[in-house]
């Protein structure tokens, strides 16, 4: 992320939809709001007139992120969304956002596995400048050397304050380590601290011409404008700037995972032990996406979800527990976490967590469980939708993700269709012990708990 | 959604006419009653999504903990543990059902209950809360299980800087004045408090005339009014009157207050001292000057700290108001070894106020910004509902929001300086440091009178 400064929190993996059967919805967005059109260059561009507040946003999707990475480079997605806002042809260094700012906006930037986003929200009466502001860097970005250096700095102070203040970044950064050993999914968004610290101004540069090309991107305009504006401008600074070749596609396929894999961490200030249970799952979109997002509903969003009730209010086991289902475009992991309770080892909660996990499998979800769900979908799409960046920033997504933003609205009716067997079905199809990879994080040393009976007088055995 | 209008809509001009002369903003129409048992009720009517949000606010909050710190927390939080007839298991299962969000806290000078829902769920919803802010069970296994989970969390909370050096702050500014404590207590009170003074706690401030209720969403006003007059107008009215505060302490030395955690990475840290009051008449100036110092990306210490010297990935300053004064901070975090460094050069970056001032066009530059980004602030249903109950707490009325724009374009050069003059801490500045003892307590005594503690300390004290 570029920044945690502005108060805009963004999630990163949205979980949409409705269940369609709202009549109060009157003034809600449709599909039919949302009009779009590409440029000659492929660069697609979404808009959707809201005059609410005399504010717009532009949020431009880059279909590059830590997946488009290779060793020695790991890290650079990131590193390049920083570099985007250290000067350009006509907007030099600081020039981008010293600009921006005078006319009253503000932006922000964050980078997934999958994915580089740029967010720009403004009064409505500075639209044609940020056209102007996002064009320079896109057509014309110059990577000064100094600018890459002291960038380093701030990126490896971002890499070690997300490992100081977050136990889930550090047990996450070894499980997926562990969980893939060929696709690229393997190492963390902000990269090895030892490619940080290495790659060249040719890595940096070779980076913006393969990948921000205008037929790489989806761009989300939303708020107090009007749609023909928005597309003389986007024709008229967009519009010149090259297409380039299609960035060469990620060919790695994760081999099949023969069984369980663990990871141990320690961190001494831990006061009680934290738990990361991986399971591979296909891509967003793909035939059982939808099932699994239910499941990850009803196993872990409220109170009375499976995991909150029975490891936090009925057996005590946890502090916290919670999951995280990111979208991608490659087949990667359900992630399920867990604080300790005082007292309770490892095994315990572990255990614990497991049983809940295979009980679905076992035993499926009632209908009630799965109404349940549903219906929260339906509340939170109208939630998303009462700010323009919540839809600018679901619009993308769903584009993205699913290819069709469409979806966003079609989506109702689509879980309307699952059903508890559906749910039961994608459980027991993904939740083995030999598709699990295992994180543990805790204070103490990992040893060996088998006592070897020492021989008197021989000291240690080497 | 239709929070703010610019003046140029004719709809706004047709229903407030005088608003061209106010500035740009101006608050949606609200309506304000106060019951004859002292509730007061506060009611605004937003279409655009068919949700609900509700803010409930009651005086007191955690300076009326006493002896007991993380009272009124415990208070507030128990108000889900069962309500009228519904235990908790019930609550949370029909909250979860229907989609709604429901939480509640304390802070230094309030109680609060917050509630989003669907507008076809009012009926159910409404008496829920109603009972959950004059019924409340208070059940005693609950409660001690919370109780047993909350002393863990605060132990896990340390395993975090950023999450816990405002409280050092709090508590090194503040001494032993009301504001100090930090508003979830500590693991020693926490163990000790029981059920029966969460019952007194709540018998003593949770009354009508000590309450504000704030709703705001796809409703009609009077009906509204008529089911909350339904449900709380036989509460009784009660008499508790929150204790008057002090004046907050300031500090007559310059001290530093270094935590020590042996595995950090980095040092995380505040400089600061006295700030301002939430209903002082300058709050609008201090937040433009503010943003010239550390409120944006572009920002005095940002660009210094982050751009220039690639010391931190972010730096930025803060008021944190409350009803009878307030705090300022300058707030980081760099690698262990640049700790020294990274201070001197917020140091010497904040020294600018007084030695260059503000220029003409940073000015100009930073209202632009403050204006452009004010209408996202209030653009939701809870936002706003947020903002009506502080509005009718602190009793500073909707001129905050009417006559924003004119008192932000009103400000001068020449009135910074005296803003400046008046109202940043020069003097005694107050340090905490967070992080690995050993490597800097040597170069830190240099900015004041050195006291060290130990993050695994219990609470806040040193």
């Amino acid at each position: 992320m570029k920044s945690w400064f502005t108060g805009i929190v963004i999630a990163l993996s949205l979980a949409i939809g409705t269940a369609g059967t709202s009549s109060t919805a009157a003034a809600a967005t449709s599909a039919d709001d949302i009009k779009t059109f590409t440029l000659d260059n492929g660069m697609k561009v979404l808009v959707l007139e809201d005059h609410s507040i005399p504010n717009a946003n532009m949020y431009l999707f880059w279909k590059v992120g830590s997946r488009n990475e290779v060793p020695g480079i790991t890290g650079l997605s990131h590193f390049f969304e920083h570099m985007m806002f250290n000067g350009s042809k006509k907007y030099g260094p600081k020039m981008f956002d010293r600009t921006m700012e005078a006319a009253g906006g503000a932006n922000n930037a964050y980078t997934t596995e999958n994915i580089t986003v740029y967010t720009d929200w403004f009064p409505s009466d500075a639209l044609e400048l940020m056209f102007d502001l996002e064009a320079d860097r896109i057509a014309n970005l110059s990577i000064d050397p100094g600018m890459v250096e002291s960038e380093r700095g701030v990126v490896t102070s971002e890499r070690s304050t997300g490992l100081e203040n977050s136990n889930f970044r550090t047990i996450w950064e070894e499980v997926k380590g562990s969980a893939f050993r060929a696709h690229p999914y393997s190492w963390s968004v902000i990269g090895h601290e030892s490619d940080i610290a290495a790659w060249s101004q040719q890595d940096v540069e070779d980076y913006h011409r393969t990948y921000y090309a205008p037929n790489n991107a989806v761009v989300v305009i939303a708020g107090d404008v009007k749609f023909k504006d928005v597309k003389k401008m986007a024709e008229k600074h967009f519009g010149p700037i090259p297409a380039q070749p299609e960035p060469r596609a990620v060919v790695t396929t994760e081999p099949e995972q023969k069984g369980e894999r663990r990871v141990y961490v320690q961190k001494a200030s831990v006061t009680s032990p934290n738990i990361m249970l991986a399971y591979h799952v296909p891509e967003a979109g793909s035939d059982d996406w939808q099932a699994l997002e239910l499941l990850n509903d009803i196993l872990a969003t409220g109170r009375s979800s499976r995991l909150q009730n029975s490891l936090i209010d009925e057996q005590q086991v946890a502090t916290q527990v919670f999951t995280h289902l990111p979208e991608s475009f490659d087949p990667n992991l359900f992630m399920f976490y867990a604080v300790a309770a005082p007292d309770v080892s490892v095994k315990t909660l572990e255990m614990a967590m497991i049983t809940e996990i295979n009980k679905v499998a076992a035993e499926g979800v009632t209908e009630d469980e799965l109404t349940k769900v549903k219906n929260r979908k339906l509340v939170d799409f109208h939630r998303t939708m009462a700010t323009i960046n919540g839809k600018a920033n679901t619009i993308g997504t769903y584009e993205l993700f699913y290819g069709d933003f469409t979806r966003l609205f079609s989506a109702p009716e689509e879980y309307e269709k699952i059903t508890p067997a559906d749910i039961q079905r994608v459980a027991q199809a993904y939740f083995r012990k030999a598709n699990r990879t295992v994180g543990v994080l805790d204070s103490g040393e990992d040893t060996d708990d088998i006592k070897v009976a020492s021989t008197d007088g021989e000291g240690e055995n080497r | 959604m239709k929070n703010f209008a610019k003046i140029a809509l004719s709809a706004v001009l047709i229903l407030l006419p005088t608003l061209a002369v106010a500035g740009g903003y101006s608050l949606p129409k609200h309506e304000k009653t106060v019951l004859d048992n002292g509730l007061t009720v506060v009611l605004m009517e937003q279409h655009e999504v068919p949700l609900i949000d509700l803010r409930v606010i009651i005086g007191g909050g955690a300076m009326v903990d006493g002896q007991l710190s993380g009272l009124a927390g415990l208070t507030a939080e128990a108000l889900r543990f069962g309500a009228g007839d519904l235990d908790k298991q019930e609550l949370d299962h029909q909250f979860d059902f229907i989609g709604a969000q429901v939480s509640s806290g304390a802070g230094h000078e309030y109680n609060q209950l917050r509630a989003s829902f669907a507008v076809r769920d009012l009926d159910t919803m409404l008496p829920i809360l109603g009972d959950m802010l004059r019924r409340p069970t208070f059940d005693a296994d609950e409660f001690a299980k919370y109780q047993r989970r909350q002393v863990a969390q605060l132990s896990q909370q340390k395993e975090s800087p950023r999450a816990v050096i405002n409280n050092y702050f709090h508590k090194l500014l503040l001494d032993d004045h009301p504001y100090a404590a930090a508003p979830e207590g500590d693991a020693t009170s926490v163990e000790k408090a029981t059920r029966n003074d969460l019952v007194g706690y709540h018998q003593t401030w949770y009354q009508p005339q000590n309450t504000i209720i704030c709703v705001v969403g796809d409703f009609k006003a009077g009906d509204m009014k008529k089911r909350l007059e339904a449900i709380f107008s036989d509460w009784d009215r009660g008499d508790s009157a929150v204790p008057a505060v002090g004046t907050l302490p300031t500090p007559d030395e310059a001290r530093v207050l270094l935590v020590d955690k042996a595995d950090a990475g980095e040092s995380t840290f505040y400089i600061g001292g006295a700030g301002v009051a939430v209903t002082n008449p300058d709050r609008v100036g201090l937040q433009v000057i503010n943003t010239i110092l550390g409120g944006r990306f572009t920002s005095w210490l940002n660009d210094e700290l982050r751009v220039n010297a690639g010391l931190t990935y972010g730096a930025r300053s803060t008021f944190q108001s409350y009803g009878q004064g307030g705090l300022f901070r300058i707030s980081t975090f760099t690698r262990t070894a640049t700790t020294v460094e990274a201070i001197d050069l917020a140091l010497k970056t904040y020294g600018r106020l007084w030695e260059k001032g503000i220029d003409e066009e940073t000015l100009a530059s930073a209202k632009a910004y403050v204006k452009g980004q004010f209408p996202p602030r209030y653009e939701t249903s809870g936002q706003l509902a947020g903002l009506l109950g502080q509005m009718y707490f602190y009793g500073y009325g909707e001129s905050y929001i009417n006559d924003f724009e004119a008192n932000v374009n009103n400000l001068t050069v020449a009135e910074t300086k005296r803003l400046i003059a008046d109202y940043f801490p020069r003097e005694n500045l107050q340090f905490v440091i967070i992080g690995k003892a050993d490597d800097i307590r040597e170069q830190v005594k240099q900015y004041g009178k050195l006291t060290e503690v130990s993050i695994q300390a219990n609470g806040f004290a040193f």
